[in-house]
């Protein structure tokens, strides 16, 4: 099993992927925690925004790449799966490792290492660039107060729970292309729309349970913005959303792996 | 590993995808120590055949084992089998040593290993480039190596000559022989008798996913075959029916004379006073044999190569003149 993961991880270290994300996630991080921290508390249209001093502001700085990144982790996870179809390496792949549960977990771990990888590559970029801006506008970076390091353990696990959401992704879709556009175009732009829209229509409740929005939870951010109000999960709740969404994903994957031909 | 190799068993083997019959009740052996060519038209059977032997793809009914083992049962896969199923499977941004470092992690082949083998196919000064970039031999080279990396006592090969030059298939050649030479089981698909008759101790030939013929090579080879030209074909015919001998007709004229030599023929004509203006011994017909074996009739019964055969119709080229370089694809 430890071979298998490890055979796991060398696949992913071996292609371009992983430092192509890594740049990714560490820019994303870099500017949205850089802008976030600088822009708290101006006033946006009249309405001034929270600042520095609210622990969810700081918590959005440390964290500021969360929804890039768990998008990342998923193509990652989608890749995973899809990609092994793709260049029909999934037949080498069950050669080695005819029992093919043991490669649905080696990859289920594999993907939980990679993910939590790229999550605490993300809270150190957010921290590392967030922190001097803090510091700068004289705030304070409350770093062990607040829930901020539940908040940022909990954002580590978020992204490595959606890779594994994309494992089982990958596997339902295994046209790697298809299921990268239609998994990418459901989470950033279908999601967004639909729980702006609930929480318009003042169904937030509703809202909280989709994944985006259960991710959001993890770090308890700002809840009102802009003169919309967002209403999410407690960070458990969010928490077991998501794990909830990742079991069903990884377990539908697991599921039509054994049971595929491979041909 | 130079221990013998494992008796490979398909037994009463069927595959059905949707309403395609892919493998229909199939059922032949493969022993160790020897080449054995899988032989048949391209859409046979060949390669689902394969991959129910690697445990990739479910057999509807029938079961294929090596040594007595179902794949997945097997206890260490890739030091017992080594697989090339075509020359894909590869990632093309992974060089082709990560691939082999890959592959021999999930199996503790030491990476000293990987290095050697690679030096093996001829593949050493490429291995750091990215597969993507690899010519079509330099992938099938790829894929043995990948069979080769736990060096298992059967080998399993599937159209290994697709794609190699005119040197690369001698080289493949030789390094089959040697496989077997130090008595693995060696099992090689091809669609082409020719890519492969040098090299193969016995042939199981299969067609629309029925077995054809199991047998030594030397035994579908055995039917001696004379080429025969007379300005008066049918007193020729006559007179050659008369000594015993069975007559078709070839292209151009030509008569066809199987299960006699040149010397048996010539005697046999001029006993009977006629004209012949050519005639030569043909080597054997394997190639028209194994195309009448598989084109149309897919029937066991019908598959019995009598020597002097008439080509089945439908078949045009099952006559071709002595071109073993040269197949038909069908």
């Amino acid at each position: 099993m430890i071979r298998l993961i490890r055979a796991e991880l060398l696949k992913f270290a071996t292609t371009r992927l992983w430092w192509g994300m890594l740049i990714g996630v560490v820019t994303i991080s870099a500017l949205s925690a850089a802008a976030t921290a600088a822009l708290a508390g101006s006033t946006v249209q009249g309405t001034s925004t929270p600042g520095l001093e609210d622990p969810a502001v700081l918590r959005g700085i440390y964290a500021g790449g969360l929804s890039i990144t768990y998008m990342l982790t998923l193509a990652i996870g989608i890749i995973a799966m899809a990609g092994e179809y793709r260049h029909e390496t999934m037949t080498a792949t069950v050669l080695a490792a005819p029992r093919r549960q043991h490669v649905v977990v080696a990859k289920l771990a594999a993907l939980t290492v990679i993910g939590g990888g790229y999550g605490v590559a993300m809270v150190a970029t957010g921290v590392l660039v967030g922190l001097p801006v803090i510091l700068g506008r004289g705030g304070s970076p409350h770093l062990t107060q607040d829930g901020i390091p539940r908040a940022l353990a909990l954002a580590v696990l978020a992204v490595a729970l959606w890779a594994i959401l994309g494992l089982g992704i990958g596997t339902l879709i295994r046209n790697q292309v298809v299921a990268l556009l239609v998994t990418i175009g459901i989470v950033s732009i279908a999601e967004p729309i639909i729980t702006y829209l609930l929480q318009l229509a003042e169904w937030g409740s509703v809202a909280r349970f989709l994944p985006g929005t259960a991710t959001g939870a993890l770090v308890t951010p700002v809840t009102d913005s802009g003169g919309v109000s967002f209403s999410y999960l407690p960070w458990w709740g969010g928490a077991l959303m998501l794990f909830g969404y990742a079991v069903v994903s990884g377990g539908i994957g697991a599921a039509l792996t054994l049971r595929r031909d491979i041909s | 590993m130079t221990t013998s190799g494992h008796t490979l068993e398909v037994r009463s083997l069927t595959k059905r995808f949707g309403s395609v019959l892919a493998v229909d009740d199939l059922s032949f052996t493969v022993a160790p120590g020897r080449v054995t060519g899988f032989l048949g038209p391209n859409g046979a059977g060949k390669t689902t055949t394969l991959r129910i032997l690697l445990g990739l793809v479910r057999p509807t009914s029938g079961q294929a084992t090596i040594g007595g083992r179902r794949y997945a049962d097997l206890a260490d896969p890739l030091h017992t089998v080594g697989a090339s199923l075509e020359a894909t499977g590869f990632h093309p941004g992974r060089s082709a040593r990560n691939h082999l470092r890959v592959q021999a992690a999930t199996s503790g082949v030491p990476t000293s290993r990987v290095d050697e083998i690679l030096a093996q196919v001829g593949l050493a000064e490429a291995a750091g480039r990215r597969v993507g970039g690899y010519s079509m031999g330099m992938r099938q080279r790829l894929a043995l190596a990948t069979a080769l990396l736990g060096d298992p006592p059967v080998l399993l090969f599937d159209e290994p000559a697709n794609g190699l030059d005119p040197e690369g298939i001698v080289w493949l050649r030789g390094f089959l022989r040697f496989l077997a030479g130090q008595g693995r089981t060696v099992l090689v698909s091809s669609h082409v008798l020719s890519e492969v008759r040098q090299t193969v101790d016995d042939v199981v030939i299969i067609a629309q996913g029925r077995l054809i013929r199991q047998a030594p090579l030397a035994d579908l080879e055995e039917a001696e075959t004379a080429l025969v030209r007379s300005p008066t074909p049918e007193r020729l015919a006559e007179a050659l029916t008369a000594a015993g001998m069975h007559i078709s007709p070839d292209r151009d004229g030509l008569l066809r004379v199987a299960g006699a030599d040149t010397a048996q023929v010539g005697a046999a004509a001029f006993r009977a006073g006629i004209e012949l203006h050519e005639l030569r011994a043909r080597d054997s017909d394997l190639e028209a044999v194994f195309l009448s074996l598989t084109s149309g009739n897919g029937g066991n019964e019908a598959a019995e190569p009598a020597p002097g055969d008439t080509p089945p119709p439908g078949s045009p080229d099952a006559g071709r003149p002595d071109s073993p370089g040269q197949e038909v694809p069908r």
